[in-house]
């Protein structure tokens, strides 16, 4: 009997933890019945993409204490691993029938180099997209958390390595169609189903990867294997004292953190149509830490919505004149005060707020019964 | 052999601009453990203060140069003073709001002045070329190099020899036991920010004749410092001005034999290597904790 209501009060727990997350993604899939605009669809789309980065970032930073400052290069890693399968299910406008993609033939290149052969095949460019920023990661995070590298040179290491990749995918022009990166893409097209960037199919589909991997990352933070990790980020020579294979914890969520990036970047390939190195430079990388910061670092859905929320007020002030020019000097104060005085973000706050409204409601609601009592107390 | 000789003194060169840029984070990094990521920032408010005394006041670049130290290393005391020390034991969130205050710096000066590119004229006394080891190098280089390793004494002693440099130490060591001793360690850490960032703004000043001018110009060397204050070592300045030199001359080299982005790739991998073999810098010795 008491174990069953231990497990009821439990679910409800589950189901009230849960609730903020599905509320965010019923109003995700809702949205299009309200905006009967493909252009601003689109849009949005791509918000909630950089949203799936943002909360990658939450996982391995806010849970895992690894601050990553190279987020943005499992992004940049999946999203080229999609534009490249795309580029080669385009119609060679520019080139002969040979199908190399125009950039290849513009530097001289003869054959399809042999990493690009596989991506022939859509199924083995997602699973690349999922896995070799994982893999990518999981090297990183060997090298790094077994040599118990902590901290601020965690985030050293992590931005050098994406500054490298960054480096090494602008020199390789003919592999990589360098600075301009990889465009003129072919439309996706899963099952016979064609997602065209401005159709709603891939707003739903961005949408499903929304509550995909917010459900995933809030499975991981609640399993055996998040609660460690969250330990170790709180107390890491403790948790070491305890038996546990420390880097083995950390290595694994860095590698999940950076797949779910791995998935934004090629969601967001489908989204802009084309990949370029920028998506995989310092500028978006440390925005990542900003919307992160902004929304909650702590909590899943928090760093989701701060991604929307600041990129989406970023993109809408940055078309008006008026703010053009001042809204990175808004950015940047907004942000400063956010780290000064709101270390949890927007996320904290409103926890803070919820709290008060429940303790005034039970503050009142005991005032009340305390009445009750009286008056019976009084017949 | 002109060649080989030509390299090093390419290398030294670049050498003595890495050491300018490094010194003062390297001492905020290094004292009050704050990665200052406004620092790229402060680099361009110097070359920015040059630019403004010699076109507003017709100032050459020598004589502006303790107007515009003293000018930048007020901006670094009032963010010292209003943002960080709110921040004492949050040790990671000074990158955020660091970079924050970047972002702010770097967008009011666009705001101010515009982005375009603006330019510094050498100092007319040392506009020519002068032989060294039979090699034409332009004078302005050879003063460059003189500078950083003056400042890097300069600083030296300030922190060994002064007693605000002992104030210092004695509050690294321990901050509670420091206080109890009377040392104003407020005072002492916004002074200190101030030094660190006086000097970025002097790095950029001198620097300035050598590029041109733009709000973003600071991204750049701040990653570049970055990796010669870990390469250093946190807490030596010796380390600092070593890995200067060495990563002046290894990316010269380089550079030399490959290209700017080959050297560019493998001085970052090693860099990374190297944190994770001997993250306290290649010289410092292993300290008992």
């Amino acid at each position: 009997m008491p174990s069953n209501a231990t497990t009821s009060s439990g679910l409800q727990r589950l189901i009230a933890q849960l609730a903020p997350l599905l509320i965010v993604c019923a109003l995700v899939f809702a949205l299009p019945l309200l905006l009967n605009n493909d252009f601003l669809l689109n849009k949005v789309a791509r918000y909630l993409v950089l949203g799936i980065l943002t909360v990658s970032l939450g996982l391995s930073w806010g849970f895992g204490g690894i601050l990553n400052l190279g987020q943005a290069m499992s992004f940049g890693l999946g999203s080229y691993a999609m534009a490249m399968a795309l580029k080669l299910k385009t119609v060679p406008v520019h080139t002969g029938a040979s199908g190399l993609p125009d950039f290849m033939v513009w530097n001289n290149v003869a054959h399809l180099p042999w990493f690009w052969e596989p991506f022939r095949s859509l199924t083995f460019a997602i699973a690349a997209g999922l896995l070799v920023p994982a893999l990518v990661a999981a090297a990183l995070g060997w090298f790094m958390f077994r040599g118990r590298v902590t901290g601020v040179y965690v985030s050293i290491i992590t931005l050098a390595t994406m500054v490298v990749i960054n480096l090494v995918i602008i020199d390789q022009q003919s592999y990589t169609g360098g600075f301009n990166g990889i465009t003129d893409l072919a439309q996706l097209e899963i099952f016979g189903v064609a997602f065209d960037a401005y159709g709603r199919a891939t707003y739903y589909l961005v949408a499903t990867c929304v509550l995909l991997s917010l459900l995933v990352a809030f499975a991981f933070t609640k399993s055996r294997a998040g609660l460690i990790v969250q330990a170790i980020r709180d107390h890491e020579s403790r948790v070491r004292y305890f038996g546990y294979d420390v880097a083995l914890y950390q290595i694994f969520v860095f590698a999940l953190s950076a797949a779910i990036a791995g998935l934004a970047g090629m969601l967001y390939t489908v989204v802009m149509e084309f990949a370029s190195p920028t998506f995989l430079g310092v500028q978006i990388s440390l925005s990542v830490v900003v919307w992160c910061a902004v929304g909650g670092r702590q909590s899943l859905v928090g760093a989701f919505l701060g991604a929307v929320l600041v990129a989406g007020m970023q993109g809408a002030l940055s078309e008006s004149a008026a703010f053009l020019e001042t809204w990175t000097l808004v950015m940047g104060a907004l942000f400063v005060l956010v780290v000064l005085f709101l270390p949890k973000g927007l996320a904290g706050l409103a926890q803070v707020v919820l709290r008060w409204i429940v303790q005034r409601r039970q503050a009142s609601s005991r005032g009340v019964a305390q009445g009750v009592g009286q008056t019976e107390g009084s017949t | 052999m002109d060649q080989f000789i030509e390299q090093i003194v390419t290398g030294l060169s670049i050498g003595s601009i890495l050491l300018l840029v490094a010194l003062g984070l390297s001492i905020i990094y290094g004292s009050m453990g704050i990665i200052n990521l406004a620092h790229g920032e402060f680099v361009m408010l110097g070359a920015y203060a040059a630019w403004v005394f010699h076109t507003y006041f017709g100032w050459s670049l020598l004589t502006s140069l303790v107007p515009i130290f003293l000018v930048v290393a007020a901006f670094g005391w009032v963010i010292e003073r209003y943002v960080l020390s709110l921040l004492n034991n949050r040790p990671l969130d000074t990158i955020l709001a660091t970079w924050g205050v970047g972002i702010m710096l770097q967008q009011a000066v666009r705001l101010m002045v515009g982005s375009e590119l603006r330019y510094v004229q050498l100092p007319p006394a040392l506009s020519d070329s002068m032989n060294v080891f039979g090699i034409p190098i332009s004078s302005y280089r050879v003063f460059l190099f003189v500078v950083s390793i003056a400042l890097f004494a300069a600083t030296w002693l300030l922190m060994n020899r002064t007693t605000v440099g002992m104030k210092l130490r004695a509050i690294i060591q321990d901050r509670s036991v420091a206080a109890s001793f009377g040392i104003n360690a407020k005072r002492v850490y916004a002074l200190t920010f101030a030094y660190g960032a006086g000097l970025a703004g002097l790095a950029g000043a001198l620097v300035s004749p050598l590029k041109s001018v733009s709000p973003d110009m600071g991204t750049g060397y701040v990653v570049d410092a970055f990796m010669v204050v870990v390469l250093g070592g946190v807490q030596s300045l010796a380390g600092t001005v070593a890995s200067a030199f060495i990563l002046g001359e290894l990316s010269g080299g380089i550079a030399f034999l490959q290209n700017d982005t080959v050297a560019k790739a493998i001085v970052l991998l090693a860099i990374v290597v190297l944190i994770r073999f001997r993250p306290e810098g290649l010289f410092t010795a292993r300290v008992r904790a």
